[in-house]
């Protein structure tokens, strides 16, 4: 019974059926072999699996993102970060981490990250005379930063499926994106002093300390929002009319290259910080401040760029939820069949410490993640892992930033790797050399995994902090 | 998933010596969606509009509307399954394509008509439990506001049946064009 359920989802997959309809056709193949239960059940489970309002969240931040991308706003962030490290040795390949890491800040998915930001930085790259396995490498791997650094669409369904805060699920997000981001800046160095890249941007004093002046700024900015949006005694103006209007003057003085899209992701994970806003309010914050920027600070949106925008939007948000929908049955048949109370139950058996069963569930979501696409994955082995790790006294906040790492590593792993199809098709090389390409990357991405594993306190400290008991 | 508007032409150099980039638009094609993505278009703004207003009553009425969060959740399920046809027509719904690398052109050929056949099998068969749980539904009604659930149904019925049409009209061009987009995947829509 249980071979049916699990073997002809597979077979069903592999033959090349879209996913959420394999899940739903293996449910379908257990429910009428059993007999016992009606298929209507299919149906009404699909709804409920999506009925909550955290995963409203979900379209408003692919929009947000979306709009950051057709709005000129990615291309600021770029040269934003040109400025600021752009002088380095090996200089476009620090640009690059730096800008995904802003634009993460921002967008929650590293689909959108890689096909976004990936075009410009990997033909900016080009260009500079960079090879293309480099370029496609860092390129790649930086883009995984998108949904650990918040917002995170992923954490997102991770939240609503293992009902834990998605606020501290983002807040835990912070650091471990840090580490990251230094870890690939280790290694763009490296390679510039073995390879001899040398810069891209001649060193001048005036533009460095100009985008630091900037940054400098935004920090200040964002401190003083933090504090205002917390004192809830404070009426309206003050807390959002007076920096409205402060920032906008700002602006206009000093003539910044990024500063109103840098408050993005300020807006974003400050209004959650200071419990100001829900996870599904401050997307719809951002994207209200997409509109702003695209429509009257910058001039750069358009009606008929919104409407496209839109309908990407729809397409993408219908694609995952859909996803989710069929995953809710998918999981349900799993647990009514008790798999995934046998899992549980080997997997104890081997050992109940945790360290030994974070290796275990690491080496197992390595391996699911090549295989599987990142949604669908998080909705049915929550499920199953979850329990355990509850079980085992491991933080859920902890074990979800693991989980959804352990999936990034997945979208960059062949055979079924969604961010090596994407550079493939931007740099124009073929899928094997896009693979080689990347694969050394993949360290910095592990050397992260392993030290979040077995650190918890790198993703537990900062909601520790923003969220006390 | 993404792409379209970002696409952006990169013939000349995008990086000038000052660190400055250009790039330039291509135009923007709004033709080539289905009648029902521009219904969904409308759903999705209303829901916009929704969040929007429960935001606005919230901070600056200091009062929120209670059937704004319920009202919403429904939206979204309706842009789910009336939004996925739009997957189903452009081939977006995530799927392996890696094995045909693998198999010999027959094999291929016989494999995907049948995965095309599975598709439209499927959704109508969706679609037929999905409007036979419509009436069922009647005497259910929402929480906060007095309108049955079979409303919500409605519409997911109809997304299955505008799924099942539009699988229809892929198999037809998959069948008519001699291979399918997991034969050649390099011919998928951006």
């Amino acid at each position: 019974m249980n071979s049916v359920l699990l073997g002809g989802f597979l077979a069903v997959m592999l033959s090349g059926v879209p996913i959420a309809i394999a899940m739903c056709i293996a449910s379908l193949l257990y429910i009428w072999i059993s007999g016992t239960i009606p298929p209507l059940t299919v149906v009404h489970r699909m709804v409920g699996g999506i009925d909550s309002f955290p995963l409203l969240a979900v379209p408003f931040f692919i929009l947000a993102g979306n709009l950051m991308n057709s709005s000129g706003i990615t291309n600021r962030i770029f040269n934003f970060a040109l400025a600021l490290v752009g002088w380095l040795k090996g200089g476009l390949g620090h640009v690059n981490v730096v800008a995904s890491v802003i634009f993460s800040g921002m967008s929650g998915t590293a689909v959108a990250d890689a096909g976004g930001l990936g075009t410009i930085e990997i033909k900016a790259m080009q260009d500079h005379g960079y090879p293309t396995g480099f370029s496609v490498g860092v390129t790649a791997a930086s883009s995984t930063l998108g949904p650990i650094v918040p917002p995170s669409l992923p954490l997102v369904i991770y939240g609503v499926q293992a009902n834990t805060s998605i606020g501290k699920l983002f807040a835990g997000g912070i650091i471990p994106g840090v580490v990251m981001a230094l870890f690939m800046m280790g290694m763009v160095s490296y390679y510039a002093h073995t390879r001899g890249y040398g810069r891209d941007l001649a060193f001048s004093w005036p533009r460095m300390s100009r985008a630091f002046f900037e940054l400098g700024v935004v920090a200040i900015t964002a401190t003083v929002l933090f504090f205002l949006w917390k004192d809830e005694s404070l009426s309206g103006w003050w807390r959002f009319g007076a920096p409205l209007v402060a920032v906008m003057i700002a602006d206009r003085v000093f003539k910044f290259e990024a500063f109103m899209a840098l408050l993005t992701p300020v807006i974003l994970i400050g209004g959650m910080a200071s419990g100001l806003f829900t996870p599904t309010e401050a997307a719809v914050a951002a994207v209200a401040w997409a509109l702003f920027l695209g429509f009257a600070w910058y001039h750069t949106l358009n009606w008929r760029m919104l409407v496209k925008v839109s309908m990407e939007t729809i397409e993408t948000t219908a694609i995952v939820l859909f996803i989710v929908a069929s995953a809710s049955i998918f999981a349900w048949v799993l647990t009514t069949t008790q798999v995934t109370d046998q899992i549980a139950h080997i997997v104890l058996s081997i050992s109940d410490n945790p360290l030994v069963f974070l290796l275990l569930a690491n080496l197992f979501l390595l391996f699911i993640g090549c295989f599987m696409e990142t949604i669908a994955a998080i909705t049915i082995l929550v499920p199953v892992l979850v329990p355990i790790a509850l079980k085992l006294g491991i933080d859920p906040v902890h074990f979800g930033l693991v989980m959804v790492l352990n999936l990034m590593i997945g979208l960059l792993t062949p055979p079924l790797g969604m961010v090596l199809f994407i550079m493939q098709k931007i740099a124009k090389i073929s899928f094997e050399e896009t693979v080689k390409a990347v694969l050394p990357w993949l360290w910095p991405l592990l050397g992260t995994l392993a030290l979040i594993t077995y650190v918890p306190q790198l993703v537990l400290w900062l909601p520790g902090i923003l969220y006390p008991k | 998933m993404t792409g379209g508007v970002q696409d952006k032409s990169l013939e000349s150099p995008v990086l000038d010596a000052d660190g400055h980039f250009h790039a330039v638009d291509q135009s923007i094609d709004l033709s080539g969606y289905g009648w029902e993505d521009w219904f969904t278009l409308v759903v999705f703004w209303l829901l916009a509009g929704d969040v929007f207003y429960q935001f606005f009553t919230r901070y600056v009425l200091q009062d929120s509307a209670a059937w704004t969060e319920e009202i919403a959740r429904y939206l979204l399920i309706v842009i789910t399954f009336v939004g996925s046809s739009m997957a189903v027509r452009r081939n977006t719904h995530v799927h392996v394509e890696f094995l045909y690398r693998y198999l010999p052109a027959p094999v291929g050929r016989f494999l995907s008509t049948f995965v095309d056949l599975i598709r439209v099998a499927f959704f109508g068969y969706a679609s037929w439990l999905s409007i036979d749980l419509v009436p069922r539904m009647n005497n259910l009604k929402m929480t906060v506001v007095d309108f049955p659930m079979s409303y919500v149904y409605g519409f997911v019925a109809f997304g299955f049946v505008m799924m099942t049409f539009r699988a229809m009209q892929v198999a037809i061009r998959h069948w008519r064009q001699g291979y399918s987009v997991l034969e050649r995947p390099e011919e998928a829509l951006a």
